[in-house]
This record gives C-alpha cells, structure tokens and sequence, in this order.
C-alpha cells in the first residue's frame, strides 16, 4: 500500500490580536489627566501650607 | 443570544416601568429644587413665602439622589434579569411590588417630613441635626423595600442556576447580583445607624446620640451607594453599547472581574469621607485610602475595555490611524450618544475623586462646592445620561412603542444642553471649592470679606448653568412622557451585546459568591472593627439634637 502524504496539513489557526493602538494612547491620555489633575491640586496644597 | 428571551414579558414590563415613572417624578421635582437653589445660591433671588434654603437642599439631595437613583436601578434590573435570565416566576414578581410598594410608601412618607419643614437635615442627615422621626421611618421603608427586591434578584438568579448547573449566568444577570450584593451589605450600615440611633433618639426614647458612630455607619454605607448608582452604569456600557452600536463585547471576563472588584474594594473604604474628621485613628483613614485607591483598578479596567471595544468596531468597519475608529460610532443615535458623553465626563469626575480621596489634598477641598461639583459630574453626568440613554430604548421596549426620529433628535440636543450646563454649573462649584466656597449652605457674603466676594461670579455661573441643566430636565421630561404614552406602537429591541470572537471563555469562578463575599467581609472587619471599638469606648458624651432651620 502505497503511503499517501497528507498534503492537507491542518494549519495552526493564528489568532490575530486586534490592533488597540488606539485604545492605549486613550488610556495613557487617560492617566496623564489623573496625574496632571492630582499634582495640580497637590500644589495648591504646598502653597497654602 | 443563547440565553433568555428577546422581549421582557409584558407583566415584568409593568413592574419595571412602575419603578422608572416613580424615577421620572422624582427628577422633575428635585430638578425644579435644583434650580431654585442655584438661584437663591446667585444672591440675585429669594425663597418666597419663607421657604427655607435647607429645605429645598434636603428635596433635591433625597429625591435625586436617593430616589430617582434607586428607583430607576431597582427598574432597569428587574428588566434586565427578566430579558437576559427569563420571566420572573409570579411569587418573584409579586415581592417585587411588595418592594416597589413599600419603597414608594417611604418615599411619600419622607418626602411629606421634608416639604413641611420638619426634616431639613440634608441628605446625609448627619446627627445632631435632627428631623422629624417620620423621616427616618420613610427611609428606613425605602431601604426595607429595596432589600425585598434584592432577595427577589437573588431567587430569579438561584433560579436560573438550578435550571442550568455548570454554566456562566448571563451576564446582566450576574452583574444585577453583584450590585444588589454590594447594595444590601452596605445598607445594613445606614439601618443600623437609622434603627438603632436616629429613631429611639428622634422620639425621645434617648436623650443623647453618638455623632461620630453614626457618620462612620452613614459612610460605611454612603461610599458604596455611589457604586450601586455607578454599577448599572457599566452594565449599560460593558453588555449594551457594543449591541447598539453594532460592535461586539471586548471581554465577558473583564467586565465580571471588574464588578467583583467593586464588590471587594467599594465598601471598606468610607473614611475617606471623614477624613478631618477627629476621633478616628489617621492609620485606620490611612489604611481605607488605600483600598480606596484600590477601586480606581476596576474604572480603569472598565476605559479599556470600553475604548477597546469602540476601536475594534471602528477598525473592523474600515478605520485607520490612530483615531480614526471614533468617527465610525453612531453619533446620531442618542442610545450610544447620551450614555457616550456621560463616559467622558467621568474622566474629569474620576480625576476629582482621586484629589477628594487623598488626605493631603482632602484638605484643600472638603466641605467646598468642588465636592459638589464632583458629584454632580459622576451621579448627575456619567450615571444621568446613562440612565437617559437607556431610558430611549428600555421604555418604548416595555411600552411597545417606538421612538421616532424626532424624539432622537431631541435626545441628542439634550444631551448637549445638559453636557454645556453642567460643565457650567460644576465646573463653577469646582473652582469656586478651590478658593474656599463653602458648600451646603445658602447665599452668604460673610460680611463682605473679600475671600467670600470672589466667589459671586462663580455662583452666578452656577445659577446660569444649573438654569441650563433644568431645560435638560423639561426635554428629557418631554421625551420620557412621549415614548411611554404617545410615541407610536411597534416593536424596540432590548439590546445585549454578544462577546467578541477572540475573548477568552468566562471562568465560573467568578459565581462563587463565598469566596467574593467572604473577601468583602474580612476587608470590612479588617478597615472597621478596631476604630469602632475606639469610637464606642471612648466616646465623648453624645449630643442632643438640634433643628437650626
């Protein structure tokens, strides 16, 4: 018997990440005006001690 | 949808639209109080016929904050396990009246105490002002009630697990559970303080009352109660939006995972609003700031998900660039627009919460307008228009009607009105706290000094904006009372998004609610019991109450 070669070989499903550049320059955004909002009062602060 | 129905029954439909026009009175009422303060608050108008200030503070502050919250919570849950976990069985649907009933009763009972100037104690009613034991008694009814329809969501979900062992409820459901949970431990607070201290006290049965016990118990509850305002919220965005807006759900797990953590972090963590407060230890406020922080995680996990979730829609209908994906969201339905904006506005809302919740910085605004304004971006801005944006499509759903494109179009302008009000109004509170604006009280000079004059402009903004905000009020009015009796018949979806291809498989372990609330308990424990020993042993003497209005 004649060995048959599987041509069908089963290709390996790549999962394909969606692109979310996007969504991280949303949330750096995000953090950099909780920062920016908590120093600015932490200043106030300073200068009325 | 693999699970549920696709339309509420009609007699659920009844209960939770029940629960949704008590919510719309009660905006119309503490919306036309609002104004009216804003107005005293300008120094341009006075109260007439002696009306007190305090008493139409004490109106908005319990109906808006309390009712209007509570009613359209308890409504749009009881919708969302009936469309998402199936019909209410009759004996479920019946404790929801008897819920809805003795909520209802409270709240004309409270109402009644405040509108004759017999409990203008604001609505934190902090001891020794004392009101009327009426009111304590109408809201003790109201929190009975609501913890009558959290035991009906419990049996409806216990329900739907016994039906169908080894699987993820569905995900309104278990985020409805959740909140429900959160809701009832944290309630237990403010009815131990009402039962135990403010009634007895209120008629005469004890002289005397522990003020600091009782404003530790009111905000062992207080700070929890802004994330059950909060946490529909995020069902709305995380298992709605992507439905509306065409998309898929980033991740089922994420949005779980962040409701426990809510669950977790929100309760323990109340002195935070105490945090000049004297008789409490500065290592015990120390400890719940930290778990405070603790509660920015889930938020933030919920704006990654939610710009996740609108970039992958856009990216897959074509958009490119950086932000190319936001010009492909539906702008012109105001189902996506209201709830939308109100997610903007909590950027700003969640950057004053941090500056409130750290201890340095507390100090520059506690007991300022910046507080208020605070609040009246994360409950009157992000939850409000939430709650709005879903209004537009859950009545027409449970009233079999449609919404036209004229009553859309009207959304999205109030929408905008009330976006330019409010950024009026808070953002006036919030500078105006900056330079010392003291709030809860009404239009003072204090004798012309010159720190109290420069904050009149700000306050004259306040009254233009919140003039502003009340137009918002009459158009969502306007658009409430067409789609629940005039819009025309016809068939709205009740929208639940399905989770994206790539996601990961939901693990149960998130249903295990021993593990979850025995975590909760222990951090309770852990934050409260040892400086409420403190309180009770060493106790000043406690004091008589007082009505300064």
């Amino acid at each position: 018997m004649k060995t048959q070669l599987n041509t069908n070989t089963p290709k390996t499903k790549v999962e394909k990440e969606p692109v979310l550049k996007g969504t991280l320059a949303s949330v750096l955004f995000l953090g950099f005006f909780l920062i920016f909002t908590w120093v600015s009062v932490y200043f106030l602060f300073l200068n009325r001690l | 949808m693999m699970n549920g129905t696709w339309k509420v029954d009609a007699r659920d439909g009844k209960l939770a639209m029940a629960h949704i026009y008590v919510a719309f009175v009660a905006l119309a009422l503490g919306g036309l109080a609002g104004l009216l303060q804003v107005l005293v608050r300008s120094g341009k108008f006075e109260l007439p016929a002696g009306i007190s200030y305090y008493t139409i503070l004490t109106t908005h502050g319990v109906l808006l904050g309390l009712v209007l919250t509570t009613f359209f919570i308890i409504g749009f849950q009881f919708s969302a396990i009936s469309r998402t976990a199936g019909t209410l069985s009759d004996r479920i649907r019946f404790w929801g009246w008897v819920g809805f009933w003795l909520m209802t009763i409270g709240t004309a009972i409270t109402a009644f105490y405040i509108l004759i100037g017999e409990a203008s104690v604001l609505y934190t009613f902090y001891a020794p002002l004392q009101a009327h034991a009426g009111f304590y008694i109408g809201l003790t009814l109201v929190v009975v009630g609501s913890w009558i329809s959290g035991f009906a969501t419990f049996a409806h979900y216990a329900k739907w697990k016994k039906a169908h062992p080894g699987q993820v409820s569905p995900l309104l459901t278990f985020m409805s559970v959740v909140n429900m949970i959160l809701w009832l431990i944290c309630s237990l607070g403010v009815a131990a303080t009402v039962l135990f201290q403010f009634i007895p006290w209120s008629l005469g049965y004890v002289d005397r009352i522990n003020v600091l016990v009782s404003r530790t118990l009111f905000w062992y509850f207080g700070h929890p109660l802004v994330y059950f305002w909060l946490l529909p919220a995020y069902m709305i965005w995380y298992a709605i939006i992507p439905k509306i807006i065409g998309g898929k759900m980033f991740s089922d797990s994420l949005a779980r995972m962040s409701f426990i953590l809510f669950l977790i972090f929100s309760i323990p963590v109340g002195f935070h609003h105490q945090l000049v407060e004297p008789g409490i230890d500065p290592a015990w406020k120390y400890l719940q700031v930290v778990l405070t922080f603790m509660v920015v995680i889930p938020s933030l996990m919920t704006a990654f998900s939610m710009f996740a979730t609108f970039e992958m829609y856009g990216r897959s209908k074509g958009a490119t660039g950086l932000f190319g994906w936001l010009r492909k969201l539906p702008w012109g339905d105001a189902r996506f627009f209201a709830p939308f904006i109100g997610m903007l506005f909590f950027i700003p809302a969640g950057a004053g919460g941090l500056v409130n919740a750290s201890y340095q910085l507390n100090q520059v605004v506690h007991n300022t307008t910046w507080v208020t304004g605070h609040f009246h971006l994360t409950l009157a801005t992000t939850v409000v228009l939430t709650f709005f944006g879903a209004a537009y499509w859950l009545i027409p759903h449970l009233t079999g009607r449609v919404m036209t494109k004229a009553m859309n179009r009207l959304a999205i302008i109030q929408t905008i009105v009330w976006s330019i009000g409010m950024i009026f109004m808070s953002g006036a509170m919030h500078f105006a706290g900056l330079l010392g604006a003291p709030r809860r009280s009404a239009f003072s000079t204090y004798g012309d000094a010159p720190q109290a004059l420069e904050w009149i402009p700000y306050q004259i903004a306040q009254a233009v904006g919140g003039t502003i905000l009340f137009i918002g009020i009459i158009l969502v009015l306007i658009i409430v009372t067409n789609l629940a009796f005039f819009a025309p018949k016809g068939e709205t979806e009740f929208p639940v998004a399905e989770v994206a291809e790539q996601a990961e498989r939901t693990p149960l372990v998130f249903e295990n609610w021993k593990l979850w609330i025995g975590i909760a308990v222990v951090l309770i424990l852990i934050a409260y019991t040892v400086p409420f020993i403190d309180m009770i042993q060493n106790a000043p003497p406690g004091s008589k109450g007082f009505k300064l209005w």
